[in-house]
């Protein structure tokens, strides 16, 4: 694989992936040296910092930093630790956020960062729904009902279509992912970083990828906080289309 | 005969609301400044509950008040008392909301920023301290 001219970040949130997270991290080994990855281990009861650990020890290539929570956080909190990882160490152009659980498809990295670049993105989010996508776990009726409402919303406010807003396989651009490491949503953060960007004129697509089931672990989203998290996070959507747009240097 | 025992202590103490209200207000003053003498409550926020004290201690003191609010409101005296209360406890459970959620994010950045300066001392001293155990191996 040819190597970018410019140092790219993926970001692995992790929250009890000690299954997981060693095959996740085996599958981004393919990539080149101009990517490098951190773990954010937010707050595990598990061995999911051991497993980390017995890669770094077994692995020169890719770069692994592993940071740690000290508490569980959520998965806001640990993706924006990752960002502002980014910031404090600098040198990064693109910053990936990638799930710790084996949903997604490391093959198509480059590809994210290339549409990035292409099509001069500040964000581009893995769709399993776009043409040429795959949803090869098939999602439950509810969550995919979830997912169409978020993303006829989000397209009918900001006036741009999208297809998985839920989606977690994002690569960021310099603008937006300093503004996420300065502030990011709590909880369920996708749908609504998603519609901050388009809101505040940061450019915005998608390009189709396959998805995978879980290889071990838990969703973070149960099935009985999925009404809570539709409330929550079109409110959050509802609230930042009142709110004043912010300027965003290019 | 214990019926009249208590109808008797009745007469005696009159337990309604005005005497209610400024055993409300002792008490809102006492356990207030046990807390602040403890430290275990910042002044700011004893300054308020203090505040609630005052008020029940006036409405006990000058029960008319109350009752010239509920009648200009056009509501009955104990509607008046629960509008008054719920009102209070409205303005403080939304002021705890808004601390709380202030709380929230500073806890959070605080444990980002730990999380990274562990990091960062780690890698620190692994430049430092290459070989942690000591002599070469």
């Amino acid at each position: 694989m040819n190597s970018t001219p410019f140092r790219t970040l993926i970001v692995i949130p992790a929250y009890n992936e000690e299954a997981s997270i060693g095959p996740t991290l085996l599958t981004l080994t393919s990539l080149d040296e101009s990517y490098e990855i951190v773990v954010v281990n937010d707050g595990s009861r598990d061995k999911t910092t051991h497993e980390v650990r017995k890669f770094q020890q077994s692995h020169r290539q890719p770069a692994v930093h592993l940071v740690e929570l000290p508490r569980n956080r959520g998965i806001g909190a640990a993706v924006q630790t990752g960002y502002l990882f980014a910031a404090e160490r600098g040198g990064y152009e693109y910053v990936i956020q990638f799930d710790g659980d084996g949903q997604h498809d490391a093959t198509a990295i480059p590809r994210l960062v290339a549409a990035c670049q292409e099509k001069n993105l500040d964000l581009c989010v893995g769709s399993r729904f776009l043409e040429g996508g795959h949803d090869n776990w098939r999602s439950t009726l509810t969550r995919r009902i979830g997912i169409r409402f978020f993303a006829a919303l989000i397209s009918f406010l900001s006036g741009i279509k999208v297809t998985d807003p839920t989606s977690g396989f994002r690569c960021a651009g310099p603008r937006a992912w300093r503004a996420f490491a300065d502030r990011y949503p709590d909880d369920y953060p996708e749908p609504e970083a998603l519609y901050w960007c388009a809101r505040n004129n940061l450019t915005i697509g998608e390009i189709p990828v396959t998805m995978y089931s879980r290889t071990a672990g838990e969703s973070s989203i149960k099935l009985g906080r999925g009404v809570y998290y539709m409330f929550k996070v079109t409110l959050a959507i509802l609230i930042d289309r009142i709110r004043k747009r912010e300027k965003h240097q290019r | 005969m214990t019926n009249s025992l208590i109808l008797l202590a009745a007469d005696y103490i009159r337990l309604d609301a005005e005497v209610l209200m400024m055993i409300g207000s002792a008490l809102a003053f006492l356990v207030t400044l046990k807390w602040v003498r403890s430290r275990e409550m910042r002044e700011k926020y004893a300054v308020m509950w203090l505040l609630v004290g005052l008020l029940l201690l006036f409405c006990g003191v000058f029960p008319t008040t109350i009752m010239r609010f509920a009648d200009q409101a056009k509501l009955s005296y104990p509607s008046a008392v629960l509008f008054i209360a719920l009102a209070i406890i409205y303005l403080f459970s939304l002021s705890v909301s808004l601390s709380l959620s202030r709380q929230y994010r500073i806890n959070t950045r605080l444990l980002q920023e730990l999380a990274i300066l562990k990091y960062q001392l780690k890698e620190l001293d692994k430049k430092t301290n290459p070989n942690p155990d000591g002599g070469p191996h």
